[in-house]
């Protein structure tokens, strides 16, 4: 396979903050290749440069054999972009939306027609094709959302969180939509913050914290990187900032995440560590429903690699 | 480039479905329209009017008085004009040349002496430029009562010369100079007229007329001068809508260049703007009857002109607004100020005279005299200057807008 996105050093300042910080990273074709990182990590401002929304301080951005900086219109014509936002128009139908979009990108008479017919068909919404986009709800609206992104068939789609905000039902009918272009042969550069989204869909991951990718691989790669280690995962009540620096100090804790009402402790010694932690939680007023231990996942990586969660 | 068009369609189907922005391009012009229009009066096409008119009496002896008498004393004429008797005819010619009088009379200092001697007494009659109907009538009253007074004073030559009696003639009748006005004659506009009659001879001031320009019409060209601009806000308005909604971003990701995009964007507004001039064209047109002249083609093009400030203006909003609040209280400000340095809020000629020289950055100054020169008959020729400083006004805001707009 070759290498159809090439980001080589890329950074972007504004004035004193550094957002993107000497990033590179390559996609090979009919990859789906996932940007992992918390909010503010620099994914969306990464994926602006590669799409020419914004221009970098330095480096190099090449996109199926062109050059971000010399050839700006030939690469724009071979992506396919998702924007965060739901960036349509809401007064105009989901078919005059489309219809819109696909001429942007050089669709005419016969062909545009097709495309916009199949991107309805691909977003489940042909038959809701003729309402204004603003009546739809937000699951429909991300799902056109999309759709728009397609219709020229580019050779890369790039998605910028495209299932925030929406309804479980909605977010997996997104989820499928991407594994199917990727199965018709589209290459996908997808970022997220949901790690359980980039573990489900992405070939190999980037993780980014503080405009830096600081881990990259496939998911099994990245959790060699926690290798030999578990996560014990405790359902527990009541837990404060001081249970979690308690936990912290016992020795053999990795890390630890608190997420709602459990805690996940990552360890290389789950088996020595359960009673301690237990009686830790106990014993600061803590009420401890279940324990259970599973292997590690891309939230662990995180957790190991940076000291906080995904979700801080 | 034909992504231009695509944009520009965009935007046009936008605003169509837009309540709003049809409510303030559309029906707050013809509503102002009709109710200043209405308020204000036909000037010059009305049926009762109360005109100012001014009789200035120099003669020596009594045969002007008794003429004044005639005038003044009248009913129906009271009941059109409103009659000043006044001294100083150089003043009063001032007054007319400016507009300040629909018309007036001077009765020459010897006009008794000329007619007991039996030799032509001219009077003078003059009329304002723009009051050229109702100082037509002036004329008419004057001829007639100038028509009684000769018939009697030729009446009385003849009895003098009968009975070796002096000269006696009566004042003309009111009732009957304003029975006269049916069929006394009418001077053409811009021509000097003399009637010569036995003893007297009436000359009408030889002045440029100009077709007269009903308030409603008045009203048809300062409303469409001035909303014309509202366009640009509703332009500036959606640039900057795409900014936050990332639609504009979406457009920047397509391999469409900066210029056509912006290019779409400015042609949507002139589009809209086109529409938006057709409509209030046929509406006044329909609906108040206003004669907007006879070279259509240059009506058009002036209003064309203005579409192409409002892009300008739109641009150039969205380049000094960040959010679509910023804009909607910058963007009333600068049209209001545009149509009240434009005379779109009261005559431009009425402005304080510092104002004067600032009157030609407004587009709706340039503008509204162009339609207004149009309405009184003007041609293309005319106003092909007024065309050129709008749209040069227009390409002014659109530079400044592309240079200065952000993007992201």
């Amino acid at each position: 396979m070759s290498s159809i996105v090439e980001v080589r050093a890329l950074t972007k300042r504004f004035d004193e903050l550094v957002a993107v910080n000497d990033v590179s990273f390559s996609i090979e074709e009919g990859e789906v290749f996932g940007l992992l990182g918390p909010n503010g990590a620099g994914k969306t401002t990464t994926i602006s440069m590669v799409s020419c929304l914004i221009e970098p301080t330095s480096g190099t951005i090449v996109v199926n054999g062109h050059d971000s900086a010399r050839e700006p219109g030939a690469l724009k014509a071979a992506l396919g972009v998702v924007p965060q936002e739901i960036a349509l128009y809401p007064t105009l139908t989901a078919a005059e939306n489309l219809r819109f979009w696909g001429s942007m990108y050089g669709l005419r008479g016969d062909a545009l027609k097709s495309a916009v017919a199949d991107a309805l068909e691909l977003a489940g919404l042909a038959d809701r094709a003729k309402e204004r986009v603003e009546k739809y709800s937000g699951g429909m609206k991300r799902r056109i959302n999309i759709a728009a992104g397609i219709l020229h068939k580019p050779r890369v789609l790039l998605m910028d969180e495209p299932t925030v905000g929406i309804d479980p039902q909605s977010r997996n009918h997104i989820l499928e939509t991407v594994k199917d272009l990727n199965a018709a042969g589209m290459t996908v550069l997808y970022t997220s913050h949901y790690m359980e989204e980039v573990e489900y869909l992405c070939d190999r991951i980037a993780i980014m914290d503080h405009g830096v990718i600081i881990a990259e691989g496939t998911l099994n790669e990245l959790r060699d990187v926690v290798g030999g280690m578990d996560v014990v995962a405790v359902k527990v009540a009541g837990v404060t900032s001081e249970v979690l620096e308690r936990v912290r100090a016992i020795e053999g804790v990795e890390g630890v995440e608190s997420v709602e009402d459990a805690l996940e402790v990552l360890t290389r010694s789950s088996g020595s560590i359960m009673g301690r932690l237990v009686s830790t939680l106990e014993s600061e007023g803590a009420h401890v429903t279940s324990v259970s231990v599973t292997e590690p996942n891309l939230e662990s990586v995180f957790l190991h690699l940076t000291g906080k969660s995904l979700r801080d | 480039m034909r992504n231009l068009f695509t944009i520009a369609a965009k935007d046009t189907r936008i605003m169509v479905r837009d309540r709003a922005a049809l409510l303030v391009m559309l029906a707050m012009p013809l509503g102002l329209i009709f109710i200043l229009g209405s308020a204000l009066g036909n000037v010059g096409e009305g049926d009762s009017l109360d005109a100012e008119v001014a009789i200035v009496n120099l003669d020596s002896g009594d045969t002007g008085e008794r003429f004044v008498d005639g005038l003044t004393s009248a009913e129906e004429i009271d009941a059109v004009f409103n009659i000043h008797v006044r001294d100083d005819a150089d003043k009063v010619r001032t007054e007319v040349e400016r507009g300040d009088l629909t018309a007036a009379l001077i009765i020459p200092k010897d006009l008794t002496d000329r007619i007991t001697r039996g030799e032509p007494a001219p009077l003078e009659v003059l009329q304002d430029p723009g009051s050229a109907v109702i100082a037509g009538v002036w004329a008419a009253v004057v001829r007639a009562g100038v028509a009684q007074a000769s018939a009697q004073i030729v009446a009385g030559h003849t009895l003098a010369e009968a009975f070796a009696a002096p000269l006696s003639a009566g004042p003309p009748s009111g009732a009957d100079a304003s029975n006269a006005l049916p069929g006394a004659s009418h001077g053409s506009p811009g021509e000097t007229q003399e009637l010569e009659l036995d003893a007297v001879r009436v000359s009408e001031l030889d002045v440029e007329l100009e077709k007269e320009i009903s308030m409603i019409s008045f009203y048809a060209a300062a409303m469409s001068g001035m909303f014309l601009l509202f366009g640009g806000m509703f332009g500036a308005f959606s640039f900057v809508r795409e900014r936050r909604e990332q639609t504009l971003a979406r457009m920047m990701s397509t391999p469409s260049s900066t210029a056509v995009i912006v290019g779409g964007k400015a042609l949507g507004v002139m589009l809209i703007g086109v529409l938006q001039f057709l409509v209030l064209l046929a509406g006044t047109r329909l609906l108040f009857q206003v004669d907007w002249g006879s070279d259509v083609l240059a009506v058009v093009l002036v209003g064309f002109a203005e579409v192409l400030s409002a892009a300008g203006l739109a641009m150039a909003l969205a380049a000094l607004g960040k959010t679509e609040r910023a804009i909607g209280g910058i963007a009333p400000a600068f049209i209001m100020l545009f149509a009240a340095l434009g005379g779109a809020m009261i005559p431009a000629e009425q402005l304080p005279s510092w104002l004067l020289p600032v009157q030609v950055l407004s587009p709706v100054y340039w503008t509204v005299e162009s339609f207004l020169e149009l309405m009184r008959g003007g041609a293309l020729a005319d106003v092909l200057p007024n065309i050129g400083a709008v749209t040069a006004i227009g390409v002014v805001l659109l530079g400044f807008g592309v240079w200065r707009v952000r993007y992201e």
